[in-house]
């Protein structure tokens, strides 16, 4: 019987990263096998540079879907694990950070609130658009401070801060300021207990 | 499941990994790719046990750990789910779960703040990795014909009683009794069912 032989998952090396991606020693990208995955796929980002990342960090399966004016900051050694980075403004992450499977981070709202605005902002969106701009949609910055950890299926919306040492448990919707030292649950997510 | 002779390999696996030695699987299983094997690294006798007619698809990920030990009822049906198992995850037979269900038996991460940041200054050293840490689990027992809802997480030392149904996105926190239907996040009991 054969010992258990799976092939390495893809590893992002510096040089076949785009250009406006600083990543600090000892840190890894590593890709998703399944076909079509790519942590880059929707980076559009023109900032330079747009994302910086510390040392010591693993980012495994972990999507960066950034417009153009977007800026993600992470720190040292964080771990995250296919986690989707969503971020049209900044998405600012400190040291030691954890973010578990299946998490999405998101600074922006993506679409108008007013219906209107929305019908013209779907059409721009479209095949048809036909070079028509977009609508402008709120953005605020994301920050996720030192030793926070974040579990899988966890939703953080714009805005939110989350201060240091924090623990989001899985599946909480993070839609206000997360006091420091604390854990969190729920949807929204509220504070159940200091740490 | 049936394997050519002395092959670890499934038949029609879109990805070229093989099976575990201490994997058991019934022959009138089903699984859909030994990818759901690359986190898993349980040298238990039995690392993970299926029973008859169930089934294991395409995007589970079974992040076991050496002490780890999962198994499957008869009949049951996991749709792509992430189990984090470092004692023990049981699902009973005839259970149904959901895709990007969470099932977790511990937290990958100590919860103290300097053993956290320790544990991730020494996996940024290790080639693949990981998070290997020994931290306190819990075992997680799904009950025979429990239904659980799409992106439903369930935390470490959860019991979910025989019969019951978790809406979808639900986060279950504490034992569920039988025959219940829970719902929400924190999930709270909404229902009865006659039996």
């Amino acid at each position: 019987m054969n010992e258990t032989a799976q092939p390495k998952s893809l590893c992002w090396t510096p040089d076949e990263l785009p250009p406006n991606v600083r990543l600090g020693a000892n840190s890894v990208i590593t890709g998703h096998y399944l076909p079509g995955d790519h942590p880059f796929k929707h980076f559009r980002s023109r900032l330079d540079p747009a994302i910086v990342i510390g040392a010591g960090c693993t980012l495994n399966g972990v999507y960066f879907n950034m417009g153009e004016e977007a800026k993600i900051e992470i720190g040292d050694y964080c771990h995250f694990t296919e986690a989707f980075l969503l971020c049209e403004l900044e998405l600012r992450i400190g040291n030691y950070v954890v973010i578990g499977w299946h998490t999405t981070v998101t600074d922006a709202d993506f679409h108008p609130l007013s219906p209107d605005d929305r019908i013209v902002d779907a059409i721009a969106c479209s095949p048809l658009a036909n070079g028509q701009a977009r609508r402008a949609f709120a953005r605020k910055p994301v920050i996720i401070e030192d030793n926070v950890w974040i579990g899988p299926n966890v939703t953080i919306l714009k805005g939110v801060r989350i201060g240091e040492g924090a623990f989001v448990e899985p599946g909480s919707v993070v839609v206000r300021a997360v006091p420091p030292h604390t854990r969190v649950l729920g949807n929204p997510a509220q504070v159940i207990e200091n740490i | 499941m049936t394997f050519a002779s002395g092959s670890r390999q499934l038949p029609h696996d879109w990805y070229p990994g093989t099976l575990p030695p201490n994997v058991c699987v019934c022959n009138t299983a089903y699984l859909g790719t030994s990818y759901s094997f690359q986190e898993y690294r349980s040298t238990a006798s039995i690392g993970l046990r299926i029973g008859r007619g169930a089934s294991l698809c395409d995007r589970t990920v079974l992040d076991v750990g050496p002490n780890g030990q999962v198994s499957l009822g008869d009949y049951a049906l996991v749709s792509g789910a992430r189990i984090i198992c470092d004692s023990e995850v049981e699902i009973g037979d005839y259970a149904l779960i959901g895709w990007n269900v969470v099932i977790m038996d511990n937290y990958r991460v100590p919860v103290d703040v300097a053993m956290r940041r320790h544990e991730l200054e020494r996996s940024s050293l290790r080639p693949q990795r990981r998070l290997e840490n020994e931290c306190e689990s819990r075992p997680v027992r799904i009950g025979r014909n429990v239904w659980i809802g799409f992106e439903t997480c369930v935390l470490p030392g959860v019991i979910i009683g025989e019969g019951s149904i978790v809406g979808a996105r639900s986060v279950v926190t504490e034992n569920v009794p039988p025959f219940t239907v829970i719902a929400g996040n924190p999930a709270r009991i909404v229902g009865v069912l006659d039996h």
